[in-house]
Protein backbone atom coordinates (compact mmCIF):
# COMPACT_ATOMS: atom_id res chain seq x y z
CA UNK A 1 0.00 0.00 0.00
CA UNK A 2 3.07 2.33 1.08
CA UNK A 3 4.29 1.31 -2.19
CA UNK A 4 1.09 2.54 -4.13
CA UNK A 5 1.36 5.92 -2.61
CA UNK A 6 5.08 6.55 -3.01
CA UNK A 7 4.45 6.53 -7.08
CA UNK A 8 5.75 9.00 -9.39
CA UNK A 9 3.62 12.09 -10.28
CA UNK A 10 1.06 11.08 -12.09
CA UNK A 11 1.12 11.84 -16.16
CA UNK A 12 -1.11 15.29 -15.98
CA UNK A 13 0.72 16.39 -13.02
CA UNK A 14 4.21 16.45 -15.28
CA UNK A 15 2.14 17.28 -18.07
CA UNK A 16 1.46 21.03 -15.74
CA UNK A 17 4.87 20.83 -15.78
CA UNK A 18 5.32 23.46 -12.91
CA UNK A 19 5.62 22.66 -9.22
CA UNK A 20 3.77 24.74 -7.13
CA UNK A 21 0.43 26.12 -7.19
CA UNK A 22 -0.49 27.21 -10.77
CA UNK A 23 0.15 24.04 -12.12
CA UNK A 24 -2.25 22.41 -9.49
CA UNK A 25 -5.32 24.82 -10.58
CA UNK A 26 -4.14 24.50 -14.47
CA UNK A 27 -4.15 20.98 -13.80
CA UNK A 28 -7.26 21.16 -12.18
CA UNK A 29 -8.58 23.50 -15.10
CA UNK A 30 -8.13 21.24 -17.52
CA UNK A 31 -9.46 17.99 -15.87
CA UNK A 32 -12.79 19.81 -15.81
CA UNK A 33 -13.64 18.52 -19.52
CA UNK A 34 -17.22 19.72 -19.79
CA UNK A 35 -16.77 23.18 -18.43
CA UNK A 36 -13.28 23.23 -20.50
CA UNK A 37 -15.45 22.42 -23.61
CA UNK A 38 -17.95 25.53 -22.76
CA UNK A 39 -15.32 27.78 -22.18
CA UNK A 40 -13.29 26.94 -25.58
CA UNK A 41 -16.81 27.35 -27.40
CA UNK A 42 -18.48 29.65 -26.37
CA UNK A 43 -16.63 32.99 -27.46
CA UNK A 44 -17.29 30.94 -31.12
CA UNK A 45 -20.54 31.11 -30.81
CA UNK A 46 -20.22 34.93 -31.37
CA UNK A 47 -17.35 35.21 -33.29
CA UNK A 48 -18.07 32.78 -36.19
CA UNK A 49 -21.33 34.73 -36.94
CA UNK A 50 -19.02 38.20 -36.88
CA UNK A 51 -17.00 36.60 -38.84
CA UNK A 52 -18.06 35.05 -41.59
CA UNK A 53 -21.04 37.82 -41.58
CA UNK A 54 -19.60 40.81 -42.66
CA UNK A 55 -20.86 43.14 -39.39
CA UNK A 56 -19.45 46.21 -39.25
CA UNK A 57 -16.42 46.16 -38.83
CA UNK A 58 -16.29 48.97 -35.42
CA UNK A 59 -19.26 46.84 -34.10
CA UNK A 60 -17.99 44.11 -34.64
CA UNK A 61 -14.33 44.47 -33.42
CA UNK A 62 -16.65 46.46 -30.27
CA UNK A 63 -18.23 43.16 -29.45
CA UNK A 64 -14.88 40.77 -29.55
CA UNK A 65 -13.46 43.31 -27.41
CA UNK A 66 -16.09 43.22 -24.90
CA UNK A 67 -15.84 39.18 -25.28
CA UNK A 68 -12.04 39.65 -24.31
CA UNK A 69 -12.57 41.75 -21.34
CA UNK A 70 -15.52 39.67 -19.84
CA UNK A 71 -13.54 36.31 -20.40
CA UNK A 72 -10.35 37.29 -18.48
CA UNK A 73 -12.20 39.28 -15.88
CA UNK A 74 -15.25 37.21 -14.79
CA UNK A 75 -13.41 33.68 -15.01
CA UNK A 76 -10.77 34.95 -12.13
CA UNK A 77 -13.05 37.09 -10.25
CA UNK A 78 -16.00 34.20 -9.85
CA UNK A 79 -13.39 31.35 -9.63
CA UNK A 80 -11.51 33.01 -6.85
CA UNK A 81 -13.91 33.99 -4.73
CA UNK A 82 -15.75 30.83 -5.05
CA UNK A 83 -11.91 29.38 -3.89
CA UNK A 84 -12.43 31.78 -0.93
CA UNK A 85 -16.17 30.47 -0.03
CA UNK A 86 -14.53 26.86 -0.28
CA UNK A 87 -12.09 27.53 2.53
CA UNK A 88 -9.00 27.19 -0.19
CA UNK A 89 -7.68 30.44 -0.20
CA UNK A 90 -7.90 30.09 3.88
CA UNK A 91 -5.36 26.88 3.73
CA UNK A 92 -3.19 28.94 1.31
CA UNK A 93 -2.83 31.66 3.88
CA UNK A 94 -1.28 29.47 6.33
CA UNK A 95 0.99 28.05 4.10
CA UNK A 96 4.80 29.09 4.05
CA UNK A 97 4.62 31.05 0.35
CA UNK A 98 5.31 34.70 -0.77
CA UNK A 99 1.91 36.35 -1.14
CA UNK A 100 3.29 37.53 -4.28
CA UNK A 101 3.74 34.33 -5.49
CA UNK A 102 -0.14 33.32 -4.93
CA UNK A 103 -1.65 36.01 -6.47
CA UNK A 104 0.54 35.13 -9.40
CA UNK A 105 0.65 31.57 -9.66
CA UNK A 106 -3.46 32.04 -9.42
CA UNK A 107 -3.94 34.47 -11.88
CA UNK A 108 -1.11 32.47 -14.31
CA UNK A 109 -3.23 29.16 -13.85
CA UNK A 110 -6.88 31.27 -15.14
CA UNK A 111 -4.70 33.03 -17.77
CA UNK A 112 -3.52 30.02 -19.28
CA UNK A 113 -7.07 28.98 -20.08
CA UNK A 114 -7.95 31.85 -21.00
CA UNK A 115 -5.25 32.41 -23.48
CA UNK A 116 -6.64 29.14 -24.98
CA UNK A 117 -10.00 30.76 -25.88
CA UNK A 118 -8.69 34.20 -27.32
CA UNK A 119 -6.19 31.84 -29.68
CA UNK A 120 -9.31 30.01 -30.67
CA UNK A 121 -11.19 33.17 -31.67
CA UNK A 122 -7.85 34.47 -33.11
CA UNK A 123 -7.90 31.15 -35.35
CA UNK A 124 -11.56 31.75 -36.56
CA UNK A 125 -10.87 35.36 -37.86
CA UNK A 126 -7.77 34.34 -39.58
CA UNK A 127 -9.68 31.44 -41.16
CA UNK A 128 -12.58 33.80 -42.24
CA UNK A 129 -10.88 37.32 -42.74
CA UNK A 130 -6.95 36.20 -44.05
CA UNK A 131 -5.43 39.40 -42.30
CA UNK A 132 -1.71 40.16 -42.32
CA UNK A 133 -0.15 37.43 -40.69
CA UNK A 134 1.89 40.73 -38.54
CA UNK A 135 -1.60 42.35 -37.81
CA UNK A 136 -3.20 39.00 -36.54
CA UNK A 137 0.10 38.83 -34.85
CA UNK A 138 -0.30 41.86 -33.05
CA UNK A 139 -3.93 41.43 -32.46
CA UNK A 140 -3.27 38.07 -31.01
CA UNK A 141 -0.49 39.07 -28.59
CA UNK A 142 -2.82 42.05 -27.67
CA UNK A 143 -5.28 39.98 -26.61
CA UNK A 144 -3.74 37.60 -24.77
CA UNK A 145 -2.20 41.38 -22.67
CA UNK A 146 -5.59 42.44 -22.49
CA UNK A 147 -6.89 38.95 -20.89
CA UNK A 148 -3.62 39.57 -18.11
CA UNK A 149 -4.96 42.79 -17.88
CA UNK A 150 -8.47 41.90 -17.19
CA UNK A 151 -7.60 39.05 -15.05
CA UNK A 152 -5.86 41.40 -12.60
CA UNK A 153 -9.05 43.60 -12.57
CA UNK A 154 -10.66 40.29 -12.04
CA UNK A 155 -8.09 39.49 -9.16
CA UNK A 156 -8.86 42.62 -7.58
CA UNK A 157 -12.14 42.65 -7.94
CA UNK A 158 -11.68 39.01 -6.00
CA UNK A 159 -9.55 40.60 -3.15
CA UNK A 160 -12.73 43.02 -2.60
CA UNK A 161 -15.83 40.25 -2.37
CA UNK A 162 -17.27 37.69 -0.76
CA UNK A 163 -18.93 35.39 -3.02
CA UNK A 164 -19.32 35.20 -7.29
CA UNK A 165 -22.55 37.11 -7.02
CA UNK A 166 -21.19 39.98 -5.51
CA UNK A 167 -18.00 39.54 -7.83
CA UNK A 168 -19.88 39.53 -10.55
CA UNK A 169 -21.87 42.92 -9.65
CA UNK A 170 -18.53 44.71 -9.22
CA UNK A 171 -16.87 43.69 -12.21
CA UNK A 172 -20.23 44.89 -14.27
CA UNK A 173 -19.54 48.32 -12.13
CA UNK A 174 -16.02 48.37 -12.64
CA UNK A 175 -15.98 47.05 -16.67
CA UNK A 176 -18.48 49.19 -18.04
CA UNK A 177 -17.43 52.80 -17.44
CA UNK A 178 -13.80 51.00 -18.65
CA UNK A 179 -14.96 50.08 -21.89
CA UNK A 180 -16.95 53.12 -22.11
CA UNK A 181 -14.25 55.33 -21.52
CA UNK A 182 -11.92 53.44 -24.08
CA UNK A 183 -14.24 54.43 -26.47
CA UNK A 184 -15.78 51.19 -27.66
CA UNK A 185 -19.37 52.53 -28.09
CA UNK A 186 -18.72 55.73 -29.20
CA UNK A 187 -15.03 56.13 -30.76
CA UNK A 188 -12.27 57.79 -29.16
CA UNK A 189 -12.17 61.17 -28.94
CA UNK A 190 -8.75 63.02 -30.89
CA UNK A 191 -7.84 64.65 -27.91
CA UNK A 192 -9.30 65.54 -24.20
CA UNK A 193 -8.95 63.17 -20.88
CA UNK A 194 -11.06 60.25 -22.54
CA UNK A 195 -8.26 60.50 -25.44
CA UNK A 196 -5.80 59.91 -22.69
CA UNK A 197 -7.94 57.69 -20.52
CA UNK A 198 -8.30 55.45 -23.64
CA UNK A 199 -4.57 55.18 -23.91
CA UNK A 200 -4.10 53.86 -20.56
CA UNK A 201 -6.55 51.04 -21.14
CA UNK A 202 -5.81 47.90 -23.00
CA UNK A 203 -9.52 47.99 -24.76
CA UNK A 204 -9.59 50.46 -27.31
CA UNK A 205 -5.72 48.93 -28.21
CA UNK A 206 -7.55 46.07 -29.23
CA UNK A 207 -10.76 47.13 -30.50
CA UNK A 208 -8.43 49.32 -33.11
CA UNK A 209 -6.75 45.85 -33.86
CA UNK A 210 -9.70 43.68 -34.08
CA UNK A 211 -11.16 46.47 -36.81
CA UNK A 212 -7.38 46.09 -39.08
CA UNK A 213 -7.81 42.18 -38.83
CA UNK A 214 -11.60 42.56 -39.92
CA UNK A 215 -10.51 45.08 -42.82
CA UNK A 216 -11.57 48.35 -41.17
CA UNK A 217 -10.06 51.34 -40.99
CA UNK A 218 -9.51 51.95 -37.16
CA UNK A 219 -8.71 55.91 -35.98
CA UNK A 220 -5.26 55.04 -34.69
CA UNK A 221 -2.83 51.89 -34.06
CA UNK A 222 -0.38 50.49 -35.78
CA UNK A 223 1.46 46.92 -35.58
CA UNK A 224 4.28 48.22 -33.76
CA UNK A 225 2.32 50.60 -31.26
CA UNK A 226 0.14 47.04 -30.69
CA UNK A 227 3.27 45.23 -29.95
CA UNK A 228 4.64 47.70 -27.58
CA UNK A 229 0.95 48.28 -25.85
CA UNK A 230 1.06 44.44 -25.53
CA UNK A 231 4.08 44.26 -23.77
CA UNK A 232 3.08 47.10 -21.36
CA UNK A 233 -0.19 45.43 -20.66
CA UNK A 234 1.32 42.15 -19.92
CA UNK A 235 3.79 43.87 -17.34
CA UNK A 236 1.03 45.95 -15.61
CA UNK A 237 -0.99 42.41 -15.00
CA UNK A 238 1.64 40.72 -13.98
CA UNK A 239 2.86 42.79 -11.21
CA UNK A 240 -0.81 43.94 -10.38
CA UNK A 241 -1.68 39.89 -9.53
CA UNK A 242 1.19 39.81 -7.70
CA UNK A 243 0.74 42.40 -6.07
CA UNK A 244 -2.86 41.29 -5.31
CA UNK A 245 -2.12 38.49 -3.59
CA UNK A 246 -1.79 39.55 0.11
CA UNK A 247 -5.26 41.73 -0.29
CA UNK A 248 -6.56 38.70 -1.93
CA UNK A 249 -5.39 36.20 0.67
CA UNK A 250 -6.12 38.70 3.79
CA UNK A 251 -9.94 39.36 2.79
CA UNK A 252 -11.54 39.39 6.07
CA UNK A 253 -8.44 38.19 8.46
CA UNK B 1 14.38 27.69 29.01
CA UNK B 2 12.84 26.26 25.90
CA UNK B 3 11.04 28.49 23.56
CA UNK B 4 7.33 28.26 23.66
CA UNK B 5 5.51 27.04 20.97
CA UNK B 6 2.76 29.92 21.25
CA UNK B 7 2.37 32.60 23.56
CA UNK B 8 -0.58 34.84 23.55
CA UNK B 9 -0.98 37.66 25.20
CA UNK B 10 -4.54 39.37 25.98
CA UNK B 11 -5.50 39.16 22.36
CA UNK B 12 -8.49 40.79 21.17
CA UNK B 13 -10.84 39.65 18.20
CA UNK B 14 -14.62 41.08 18.79
CA UNK B 15 -17.07 41.19 16.01
CA UNK B 16 -19.97 43.72 15.34
CA UNK B 17 -22.63 41.40 17.02
CA UNK B 18 -19.97 41.19 20.40
CA UNK B 19 -19.29 37.79 19.37
CA UNK B 20 -15.71 36.62 18.86
CA UNK B 21 -13.16 36.20 21.49
CA UNK B 22 -11.00 38.14 23.57
CA UNK B 23 -8.78 38.94 25.82
CA UNK B 24 -7.20 35.63 26.18
CA UNK B 25 -3.66 35.07 26.90
CA UNK B 26 -2.19 31.34 26.76
CA UNK B 27 0.95 29.84 26.43
CA UNK B 28 1.57 26.45 24.88
CA UNK B 29 4.86 24.91 25.40
CA UNK B 30 6.95 22.27 23.69
CA UNK B 31 5.38 18.68 23.76
CA UNK B 32 2.11 20.12 25.13
CA UNK B 33 -1.06 19.15 23.79
CA UNK B 34 -3.83 22.04 24.68
CA UNK B 35 -7.50 21.74 23.67
CA UNK B 36 -9.79 24.46 23.94
CA UNK B 37 -13.47 23.14 24.88
CA UNK B 38 -16.44 25.23 24.70
CA UNK B 39 -19.79 25.44 22.91
CA UNK B 40 -20.98 26.20 19.57
CA UNK B 41 -20.33 30.14 19.93
CA UNK B 42 -17.89 30.15 22.39
CA UNK B 43 -14.76 31.48 20.09
CA UNK B 44 -12.92 28.71 19.39
CA UNK B 45 -12.22 28.83 15.98
CA UNK B 46 -12.07 32.80 15.73
CA UNK B 47 -9.51 32.12 18.60
CA UNK B 48 -7.34 29.17 16.28
CA UNK B 49 -7.66 31.33 13.45
CA UNK B 50 -5.79 34.39 15.60
CA UNK B 51 -3.21 31.89 16.92
CA UNK B 52 -2.85 29.81 13.79
CA UNK B 53 -1.54 33.49 11.55
CA UNK B 54 -5.14 33.44 9.56
CA UNK B 55 -6.57 36.43 11.27
CA UNK B 56 -5.35 39.53 12.96
CA UNK B 57 -5.82 40.27 16.41
CA UNK B 58 -7.51 43.14 16.94
CA UNK B 59 -5.71 43.94 20.55
CA UNK B 60 -3.01 41.77 21.88
CA UNK B 61 -0.14 39.86 20.96
CA UNK B 62 0.67 36.55 19.48
CA UNK B 63 4.44 35.37 19.74
CA UNK B 64 5.06 31.87 17.53
CA UNK B 65 7.92 30.42 19.17
CA UNK B 66 9.17 33.59 20.47
CA UNK B 67 8.97 36.20 17.07
CA UNK B 68 5.38 38.02 16.83
CA UNK B 69 6.21 37.79 12.49
CA UNK B 70 3.46 35.20 11.60
CA UNK B 71 5.61 34.68 7.93
CA UNK B 72 8.53 33.57 10.12
CA UNK B 73 6.12 31.27 11.85
CA UNK B 74 4.45 29.56 9.01
CA UNK B 75 7.21 27.37 7.59
CA UNK B 76 6.80 25.56 11.58
CA UNK B 77 2.90 25.20 12.14
CA UNK B 78 0.45 23.60 9.95
CA UNK B 79 -3.08 23.92 10.42
CA UNK B 80 -6.45 22.33 9.62
CA UNK B 81 -9.36 24.41 9.38
CA UNK B 82 -13.04 23.12 9.65
CA UNK B 83 -13.43 23.30 5.91
CA UNK B 84 -12.20 20.32 3.55
CA UNK B 85 -11.62 22.16 0.59
CA UNK B 86 -9.08 20.52 -1.99
CA UNK B 87 -8.12 20.85 -5.28
CA UNK B 88 -10.59 18.46 -5.96
CA UNK B 89 -10.03 17.46 -9.78
CA UNK B 90 -6.78 16.04 -8.90
CA UNK B 91 -5.63 13.06 -6.78
CA UNK B 92 -5.26 12.87 -3.09
CA UNK B 93 -1.29 12.13 -3.96
CA UNK B 94 -1.25 15.48 -5.95
CA UNK B 95 -2.34 17.43 -3.01
CA UNK B 96 0.00 15.79 -0.69
CA UNK B 97 2.38 16.46 -3.41
CA UNK B 98 1.53 20.10 -3.67
CA UNK B 99 1.67 20.93 0.47
CA UNK B 100 4.94 18.75 0.60
CA UNK B 101 6.46 21.35 -2.39
CA UNK B 102 5.04 24.53 -0.76
CA UNK B 103 6.77 23.53 2.87
CA UNK B 104 9.51 22.76 0.87
CA UNK B 105 9.88 19.28 2.83
CA UNK B 106 10.37 15.82 1.06
CA UNK B 107 6.98 14.13 -0.02
CA UNK B 108 6.45 11.31 3.02
CA UNK B 109 4.67 8.69 1.12
CA UNK B 110 4.08 6.96 4.73
CA UNK B 111 1.83 9.70 5.28
CA UNK B 112 -0.78 8.25 2.85
CA UNK B 113 -0.85 5.02 4.06
CA UNK B 114 -0.84 5.71 7.44
CA UNK B 115 -3.83 8.16 7.22
CA UNK B 116 -5.18 4.90 5.27
CA UNK B 117 -5.63 6.26 1.62
CA UNK B 118 -3.16 4.21 0.17
CA UNK B 119 -5.84 2.63 -1.66
CA UNK B 120 -7.18 5.74 -2.95
CA UNK B 121 -4.25 7.96 -3.58
CA UNK B 122 -4.42 8.18 -6.81
CA UNK B 123 -8.29 8.91 -7.71
CA UNK B 124 -9.30 12.22 -8.05
CA UNK B 125 -10.48 14.05 -4.34
CA UNK B 126 -13.84 14.91 -5.96
CA UNK B 127 -14.11 11.13 -5.71
CA UNK B 128 -13.54 11.36 -1.87
CA UNK B 129 -16.35 10.40 0.93
CA UNK B 130 -16.79 13.79 3.73
CA UNK B 131 -14.11 11.41 5.77
CA UNK B 132 -11.83 10.81 3.56
CA UNK B 133 -11.11 14.31 2.54
CA UNK B 134 -10.74 15.21 6.40
CA UNK B 135 -8.22 12.30 6.46
CA UNK B 136 -6.06 13.92 3.84
CA UNK B 137 -6.46 17.28 5.29
CA UNK B 138 -4.87 16.32 8.57
CA UNK B 139 -2.16 14.08 6.19
CA UNK B 140 -1.72 17.70 4.18
CA UNK B 141 -0.97 19.56 8.11
CA UNK B 142 1.24 16.47 8.90
CA UNK B 143 3.68 16.96 6.36
CA UNK B 144 7.00 17.96 7.51
CA UNK B 145 6.22 17.40 11.12
CA UNK B 146 5.31 20.79 12.12
CA UNK B 147 6.48 22.02 15.62
CA UNK B 148 2.92 23.55 16.31
CA UNK B 149 0.10 21.65 14.87
CA UNK B 150 -3.54 23.82 15.03
CA UNK B 151 -6.50 21.84 14.82
CA UNK B 152 -10.45 23.18 14.92
CA UNK B 153 -12.70 20.28 15.26
CA UNK B 154 -10.52 17.70 14.17
CA UNK B 155 -13.19 15.04 14.68
CA UNK B 156 -15.09 16.00 12.33
CA UNK B 157 -16.12 13.38 10.03
CA UNK B 158 -14.00 10.44 11.39
CA UNK B 159 -14.45 7.03 11.78
CA UNK B 160 -13.75 4.84 14.15
CA UNK B 161 -10.45 4.12 12.62
CA UNK B 162 -9.44 7.30 12.01
CA UNK B 163 -10.08 8.64 15.46
CA UNK B 164 -7.42 6.11 16.34
CA UNK B 165 -5.05 7.19 14.04
CA UNK B 166 -5.29 10.88 15.28
CA UNK B 167 -4.89 10.09 18.69
CA UNK B 168 -1.70 8.01 17.85
CA UNK B 169 -0.69 10.65 15.84
CA UNK B 170 -0.60 13.67 18.58
CA UNK B 171 0.78 10.98 21.18
CA UNK B 172 3.62 10.15 19.16
CA UNK B 173 4.36 14.48 18.24
CA UNK B 174 3.64 14.86 22.23
CA UNK B 175 6.62 12.05 23.10
CA UNK B 176 8.73 13.79 20.63
CA UNK B 177 8.35 17.62 21.99
CA UNK B 178 6.15 18.86 19.50
CA UNK B 179 3.14 20.70 20.23
CA UNK B 180 -0.83 21.02 19.40
CA UNK B 181 -3.78 23.04 19.71
CA UNK B 182 -7.47 21.53 19.75
CA UNK B 183 -10.32 23.71 19.67
CA UNK B 184 -12.91 20.81 19.64
CA UNK B 185 -16.18 19.85 21.13
CA UNK B 186 -15.69 16.59 21.49
CA UNK B 187 -14.62 15.66 25.62
CA UNK B 188 -13.60 11.66 25.19
CA UNK B 189 -11.04 12.71 22.41
CA UNK B 190 -9.81 15.90 24.91
CA UNK B 191 -9.62 13.20 27.53
CA UNK B 192 -7.15 10.67 25.16
CA UNK B 193 -5.42 13.34 24.21
CA UNK B 194 -5.30 16.72 26.27
CA UNK B 195 -2.33 17.81 28.27
CA UNK B 196 -4.06 20.60 29.34
CA UNK B 197 -7.48 21.55 28.79
CA UNK B 198 -8.67 25.26 28.49
CA UNK B 199 -12.87 26.07 28.78
CA UNK B 200 -13.92 28.79 26.54
CA UNK B 201 -17.15 30.91 27.43
CA UNK B 202 -18.27 33.83 25.59
CA UNK B 203 -15.11 34.45 23.99
CA UNK B 204 -13.02 34.06 27.46
CA UNK B 205 -10.83 31.36 28.70
CA UNK B 206 -12.17 30.36 32.35
CA UNK B 207 -9.62 27.70 32.74
CA UNK B 208 -6.57 26.39 31.99
CA UNK B 209 -5.59 23.81 33.61
CA UNK B 210 -3.85 19.85 33.31
CA UNK B 211 -6.38 17.52 32.10
CA UNK B 212 -5.40 15.21 35.03
CA UNK B 213 -6.48 18.05 37.68
CA UNK B 214 -9.47 19.03 36.16
CA UNK B 215 -10.98 15.27 35.84
CA UNK B 216 -9.71 14.86 39.81
CA UNK B 217 -11.67 17.98 40.55
CA UNK B 218 -14.79 15.84 39.59
CA UNK B 219 -13.27 12.78 40.85
CA UNK B 220 -15.92 12.07 43.65
CA UNK B 221 -18.87 12.99 41.81
CA UNK B 222 -21.50 11.35 39.75
CA UNK B 223 -23.90 13.03 37.22
CA UNK B 224 -27.62 12.18 37.23
CA UNK B 225 -29.50 12.88 33.77
CA UNK B 226 -33.43 13.18 34.51
CA UNK B 227 -35.83 13.44 31.77
CA UNK B 228 -39.13 14.37 32.92
CA UNK B 229 -42.64 15.37 32.23
CA UNK B 230 -43.85 19.28 33.27
CA UNK B 231 -42.14 21.32 35.05
CA UNK B 232 -39.82 20.20 38.33
CA UNK B 233 -38.49 22.91 41.09
CA UNK B 234 -34.88 23.14 40.11
CA UNK B 235 -34.58 24.66 43.28
CA UNK B 236 -35.40 21.75 45.32
CA UNK B 237 -33.03 19.85 43.36
CA UNK B 238 -30.38 22.62 44.28
CA UNK B 239 -31.03 22.00 48.27
CA UNK B 240 -30.01 18.82 47.87
CA UNK B 241 -27.13 17.54 49.59
CA UNK B 242 -23.78 17.39 48.00
CA UNK B 243 -25.70 18.87 44.66
CA UNK B 244 -22.63 21.36 43.01
CA UNK B 245 -24.59 22.42 39.80
CA UNK B 246 -28.33 21.89 38.36
CA UNK B 247 -29.01 22.92 35.07
CA UNK B 248 -32.30 22.59 32.79
CA UNK B 249 -32.00 20.87 29.53
CA UNK B 250 -35.17 20.99 26.94
CA UNK B 251 -37.19 18.10 28.58
CA UNK B 252 -35.58 17.60 32.35
CA UNK B 253 -32.28 18.12 34.11
CA UNK B 254 -29.01 17.63 35.00
CA UNK B 255 -27.30 17.48 38.38
CA UNK B 256 -23.66 17.21 39.21
CA UNK B 257 -23.46 16.00 42.91
CA UNK B 258 -20.30 14.34 45.18
CA UNK B 259 -21.26 10.89 45.40
CA UNK B 260 -22.51 9.52 48.63
CA UNK B 261 -25.15 6.76 49.77
CA UNK B 262 -28.78 7.98 48.94
CA UNK B 263 -27.83 10.61 46.34
CA UNK B 264 -29.76 9.25 43.84
CA UNK B 265 -32.99 8.75 45.96
CA UNK B 266 -32.94 12.11 47.55
CA UNK B 267 -32.41 13.74 43.86
CA UNK B 268 -35.55 11.59 42.61
CA UNK B 269 -37.25 12.59 46.12
CA UNK B 270 -36.89 16.46 45.25
CA UNK B 271 -38.03 16.04 41.62
CA UNK B 272 -41.63 14.51 43.10
CA UNK B 273 -44.44 12.31 41.48
CA UNK B 274 -42.69 9.29 40.32
CA UNK B 275 -44.60 7.51 38.77
CA UNK B 276 -46.14 9.96 36.93
CA UNK B 277 -43.44 12.84 36.02
CA UNK B 278 -40.18 10.66 35.47
CA UNK B 279 -39.69 9.31 32.05
CA UNK B 280 -35.58 8.84 32.53
CA UNK B 281 -32.83 8.64 34.59
CA UNK B 282 -29.16 7.71 33.94
CA UNK B 283 -26.21 8.16 36.77
CA UNK B 284 -22.67 7.99 35.13
CA UNK B 285 -18.95 9.39 36.10
CA UNK B 286 -18.58 12.56 35.54
CA UNK B 287 -16.20 13.51 32.73
CA UNK B 288 -14.59 17.22 30.91
CA UNK B 289 -18.59 17.78 30.52
CA UNK B 290 -19.07 17.90 33.83
CA UNK B 291 -16.12 19.71 34.42
CA UNK B 292 -17.07 22.18 32.07
CA UNK B 293 -20.20 22.37 33.98
CA UNK B 294 -19.00 22.64 37.36
CA UNK B 295 -16.94 25.67 36.86
CA UNK B 296 -18.52 27.65 34.31
CA UNK B 297 -22.13 26.67 35.44
CA UNK B 298 -23.15 25.91 31.34
CA UNK B 299 -23.48 22.66 29.74
CA UNK B 300 -20.82 22.21 27.09
CA UNK B 301 -23.22 21.10 24.18
CA UNK B 302 -25.05 24.74 24.72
Amino acid sequence: MAERAAARPTGAFRLAGPRGLWGLELQASLRRRRALAIKLVFPLVLAVPLALTGAPQFFAAMLLTVLIAMVGTVGTGVSLTRARGAGWLDRLAVLPLGRWRVGLELFLAGWVVDCLQATLLILVLEAAQRPDPLTLFSTWLLSLATLAFSGALGLAVAALTDNPGEAMLVLAVVLAPMLFLSGLFTGVPASGPRYWIAQILPFSYLQNAFQLVLHGNPPYGSDPQFLLASAAFLLVGGIAAAALGRPLLHRGA
Amino acid sequence: MAVLALEAQGILRRYRNGRGVGPVSLRLGPGEVLALLGPNGSGKTTLLRCLSTRSRPRGGEVRWFGDPDPARARPRLAVVFDATAHVDEVSGQDNLRFFARARRVREDPQLLADSGLAEVGGEQVANYSYGMRRRLLIAEALVGDPTLLVLDEPTLGLDVEGRRWLERVLGERQRRGLSTLVGTNDTSFVEEVATRVGFLVDGRLVADSPLGELLASVGGMREVSLRFRGEVDLDRLREVAGVRQVVASPDGALVLAAHRDGLVADVLGAVGELDRRLVDLTIREPGLADCFLQLTGRPLDG
